[in-house]
This record gives structure tokens, C-alpha cells and sequence, in this order.
């Protein structure tokens, strides 16, 4: 009886081994994976073959749309609905509208790269299969983790462990649902 | 060190050629100086804003790099450091500029009566000899900056080992803390004394603040230029890498919305003012020829370089950042044309000029003199050193071919 698995998982001793690892498994073709270490590795993005994020884009139009809307509310309330003279000046003095929309443009665009991050992330996040192996909250301290999802394409429960394995790592986990 | 990173022979010859163009341009702009005085004096005002503000900036991002830290400043730290060396012959040019002041042939303010209510108020302060002799303090103050920082970083270069290394390293970071403050300070009441007395019935107090990051910006596109120059070439080919022209390329970013940002508070200020001593400085700019000027700052120094800068495969491109940072220092000068020449001038009687009478080829042959020689004096001083602080403790770390990563 076979058990449900998330996916396979392979423990590493150095942040070294773990990107040749990721390498490997970005040119066997594997797409759905991650790494897990102690600490950043610049270039396991690379080695795993991770895209760059669409979150700037999602900011900068987060960014307009805060500029539009801020110049807008003030055209309309100082020009449009109710336009009233302060100290002589014309109705529609944008000198003075550019710190509030610049505010604006702030708020949504950190706004965006919040809560874009957040959503990106697919977070909050309560429960993740990887904690169901013991050894893994040691991937906060010393150890180095690679994990295939089963959802990938090419994964095969035997094939992928075969190959796991052929990376030489410490030992291959099974990471249940 | 086994390394070799001194500076490629080829420098000197682009020297000769600063030298050559330096050289011309000294003549022709003192032969139209000589037909008119005031608009000569003026246009090399703004060529010893524009290139003694690399130097003076030069010696701001010494000091800057030192207390970041960073990969960025142990590669650029050389080239900075060589454009604060420059300082002798920037006080050189400071010289005519004195002679102008002590001549009365500069500042409108030699001129006013006596009975002018700001010359009453401001006494011996807005007097030609106490002028020169607030400038000397300031070349004195940058000086002693400039000769320190330099002194130690030799010093880091001929130590035995790394821990002697790093003890020269601390101090220049423990010198350049409270420096900094001084450093600002007397930037504010050098560009007061300078540029803004031009005007001498006008007063912003931002204003020492847009030389500190107008300045900086001009040293961090100028130094972007020589990476561009002498990027392919060894040695700085083995040194220099993408993240360092990304991280530089994000303080040009900062340094253009900060430019851009004091220029607003000082514009916002006085329009929400509405007083009529400080509104009539934008008033000359706002009307004729000079609201053109003006809105060209606005999308040429400011949104153009701002847009094109968000892009970060742009500014990990040398080719892209050196192009920009071109642009840039392009509209610096147009910056620093904007804040001298609309000025009130002796030759109407304290009457702006509009822009079609005020711009003269000597704003031109100015800016090429001094910057031919300016360059003459930067690449000697840049051949004198290694190209990068060779026993620094983070060099390994900082240089992209190194054994660490």
C-alpha cells in the first residue's frame, strides 16, 4: 500500500553540495522544486532555475495607480466639486497637489509589495507537508535540503529516488502529505 | 599582493589629450574674457561648479563608502579618491574666481549701496576679502580631508598584513563619521558664498543640500564613466562585475529622486509662501526662455533618468549605465547653467538677463577649460595608485573574480 507523498526530499551537509545538487536536478528536467538552507545562497536561484518574481512590475503599476488616484481626488475636490480660494491661488495649483499624490504612490506601491509578496509567497501558510520529516527543522541550524514535488512532471517515485540518490546526499526522505 | 592592478598605460594618453583640449580652451575662453569680463567670470563659475563639484563630492563618497561599507565602495574607492586629489587645481580655479570678487567683476553685490538694507544686515560678511577668506577656510577644511584620507588609505596599501590593514581601515571610518557633518556644513556655506549670493536679495535653506547630492550624483556618473572606460581593460576587467554597477546604479537612482526631492521642497516652500523676497528667484525662472530650462531639469535630470534607472537589467549593464550617467552629468551642467546664469548681472545694473541674451559660448569654453584640465590632473593622479585598495581586508570579497564569494 502506497502512502500519498508530497514529494522527495534529500538532506546535504554543506550549502556547496546543495547548489551542484540543484544544478543536477535543473538539468534533469525536475521543475517543481525547492531548497531550503540555514542561511541565503545567492546562487541557488540560478542553480535551480528560478524565474525572476513579477513583483516590481505588480509595484510599479500599484505605484501609478496611487499617483492617478491621488492627482484625480485632489483635481476633483479642488477643481471640480468645490474649488475654493486659498490665498489667491489658482484652483488647480498642482505645485501643491504632488506631496499628497507622491504619498499616495508610496502607499500603494509598498502596499503591493506587501501584500503581492505575501500572495506570491502563497502565504499565510499554516500547514506545509515538509514538516512532517523530523529532520527538517534542522534546515533553521545546519542541514540542506532539496525537495521534488510529486506534482512534477517527471516525477516517478522510484526514478526520482534513484536519482536522488545518485547526488550522494545524506539520506532521502519521503515527505507525506 | 600578486596581483598587479595598476592603472593601464593608455591612461596617459588620454591625458595628453585632456591636456590638448584643456589648453585650447583656457585660451579661447580668456580671449572672450577679455572682451567681457563678467560673462567670462560667470561661465567659469559654472565650470568650477560643475567639475569642483566631482572633487568636492569625490571626497564625500571616500567618506561615504568608508561608513556603508560594501563591495561597491572597495572597488570605486580609488577612483573617488583620485577625483578628491584633484582638489590643488580646483583651488586654482577658485583663484579667478577670487580675483573676480576682489575686482568686482563677479557678484552683483559689489555694487549694491551701501544703504541696501541686505548689505546693512549682512556687514562685513558680504564683503569681497572676508569672501576669499571664507573660501580658503573651506579649500583649507577640504584639504585637510582630502590629504588625510588619501595619507591612510597609502598607508593600507604599503601595510604588512591584513590586521595592520584593517587598523588604517578604521581609522578613515572613525575619521569620516563626524567629518561628514563638518563636510556638509561647509558645503552650505561655500555654495552660499558662491552661487546663491549671486542673487544677493534671495535665500533658501536647502540650498547647501542640493550641491551635497548634486555633487554626489556628478562623482558617482563621473566614476561610472571610468568604469566604462577602463572596465574591458586590465585590471579592472578581473575586478569589476555586475553587482557593483547594480549597486551603484541604485545610489544614482537615489541620489536622482533626492535631487529631485530637495528641489521640490525649495520650489513648494516659497510658492506656498507667496513672499515677494523669496518668489522672485522662480519668478525669472518660470517666465521667458527659462521655464523651458526649468521644465527640461524637470524630464531630463529628473523623470527620464528616474524611469530608465528602475530598470535593474539596465543598471547591471555597463553599457546602459554608462550611457545614462552621460546623460546625466550632461544635465548637471544644465542644472548648474540654470542656478548661475538667470542671476542678476553688473553689466544691467542687478537686471536678469532672458535666456536668449544670457547664454553665451563662454558658458561653453568655460566648462571645457577647466574640465580639459580638471581630466589632465584626474588620470595623473589616477595612474599614481593601484586601481583598487590592494591590502584592504574586504578586497577579496569585493572583487568579482576573487576566491571568496
Amino acid at each position: 500500500m502506497e502512502k500519498q507523498l508530497y514529494g522527495l526530499m534529500a538532506e546535504f551537509d554543506t550549502a556547496t553540495e546543495l547548489v551542484d545538487a540543484a544544478r543536477s536536478t535543473r538539468d534533469a528536467g525536475y521543475k517543481r522544486t525547492d531548497a531550503f538552507s540555514p542561511f541565503p545562497i545567492h546562487e541557488i536561484d540560478e542553480a535551480l532555475g528560478i524565474k525572476r518574481s513579477i513583483l516590481p512590475v505588480l509595484v510599479f503599476f500599484g505605484g501609478i495607480t496611487g499617483l492617478l488616484s491621488g492627482v484625480s481626488l485632489q483635481v476633483f475636490v479642488h477643481y471640480i466639486d468645490y474649488p475654493l480660494n486659498i490665498g489667491g491661488r489658482p484652483y488647480l495649483s498642482w505645485l501643491s497637489f504632488v506631496p499628497p499624490s507622491f504619498e499616495l504612490t508610496i502607499l500603494l506601491a509598498g502596499f503591493t509589495a506587501v501584500f503581492g509578496m505575501l500572495f506570491l509567497n502563497g502565504l499565510p501558510r499554516p500547514y506545509h507537508p515538509v514538516f512532517n520529516v523530523p529532520r527538517f527543522s534542522l534546515a533553521t541550524r545546519e542541514k540542506f535540503f532539496l525537495l521534488i514535488e510529486a506534482a512534477d512532471e517527471k516525477y516517478n517515485y522510484d526514478e526520482t529516488k534513484a536519482f536522488l540518490d545518485s547526488l550522494k546526499p545524506q539520506e532521502v526522505f519521503d515527505v507525506e502529505e | 599582493m600578486a596581483e598587479n592592478y595598476q592603472a593601464p598605460a593608455e591612461l596617459a594618453k588620454y591625458r595628453n589629450i585632456a591636456l590638448g583640449i584643456g589648453g585650447i580652451g583656457v585660451i579661447v575662453w580668456a580671449a572672450g574674457t577679455y572682451f567681457n569680463v563678467e560673462q567670462g567670470l560667470r561661465s567659469w563659475l559654472l565650470g568650477f561648479i560643475f567639475w569642483g563639484g566631482i572633487t568636492i563630492g569625490g571626497i564625500g563618497i571616500t567618506m561615504l563608502q568608508y561608513l556603508t561599507g560594501g563591495a561597491w565602495g572597495v572597488v570605486i574607492r580609488r577612483f573617488v579618491e583620485a577625483a578628491s586629489r584633484v582638489l590643488p587645481v580646483v583651488f586654482i580655479m577658485w583663484l579667478v574666481l577670487a580675483w573676480g570678487t576682489y575686482s568686482h567683476n563677479l557678484y552683483e553685490w559689489s555694487h549694491l549701496p551701501p544703504d541696501d538694507f541686505t548689505m546693512i544686515q549682512r556687514g562685513a560678511y558680504q564683503t569681497p576679502i572676508w569672501w576669499i577668506i571664507r573660501g580658503i577656510i573651506y579649500f583649507v577644511l577640504f584639504g585637510v580631508m582630502v590629504y588625510l584620507l588619501n595619507d591612510w588609505s597609502a598607508k593600507q596599501d604599503r601595510s604588512a598584513d591584513h590586521e595592520e590593514a584593517a587598523k588604517w581601515l578604521g581609522k578613515a571610518t572613525a575619521f569620516s563619521g563626524p567629518t561628514m557633518v563638518i563636510y556638509v556644513i561647509a558645503i552650505t556655506l561655500a555654495t552660499v558664498d558662491w552661487v546663491m549670493s549671486l542673487d544677493p536679495h534671495w535665500f533658501s535653506t536647502i540650498w547647501g543640500l542640493l550641491f551635497v547630492a548634486g555633487w554626489a550624483l556628478s562623482t558617482f556618473c563621473f566614476s561610472i564613466l571610468m568604469f566604462a572606460l577602463l572596465g574591458g581593460k586590465k585590471p579592472m576587467d578581473h575586478v569589476l562585475g555586475k553587482r557593483h554597477f547594480h549597486d551603484i546604479g541604485k545610489l544614482i537612482l537615489a541620489l536622482v529622486m533626492v535631487w529631485a526631492y530637495f528641489n521640490f521642497s525649495q520650489l513648494l516652500i516659497i510658492y506656498s509662501g507667496n513672499i515677494p523676497e523669496e518668489t522672485g528667484w522662480y519668478l525669472t525662472r518660470m517666465t521667458t526662455g527659462w521655464f523651458t530650462v526649468g521644465m527640461i531639469l524637470v524630464l531630463f535630470h529628473f523623470a527620464f533618468p528616474y524611469l530608465f534607472l528602475l530598470k535593474q537589467d539596465w543598471k547591471k549593464n555597463i553599457k546602459m549605465l554608462a550611457s545614462i550617467s552621460l546623460f546625466i552629468l550632461f544635465m548637471r551642467l544644465v542644472d548648474m547653467f540654470f542656478l548661475i546664469s538667470p542671476n542678476p548681472r553688473i553689466a544691467t545694473h542687478g537686471e536678469s538677463l532672458i535666456l536668449s541674451e544670457s547664454f553665451s559660448w563662454l558658458d561653453i569654453a568655460g566648462p571645457v577649460a577647466i574640465g580639459g584640465i580638471w581630466l589632465w590632473y584626474y588620470f595623473g593622479q589616477l595612474m599614481k595608485r593601484p586601481l583598487v585598495p590592494v591590502m584592504d581586508p574586504f578586497l577579496e570579497k569585493a572583487i568579482e573574480h576573487g576566491h571568496g564569494h
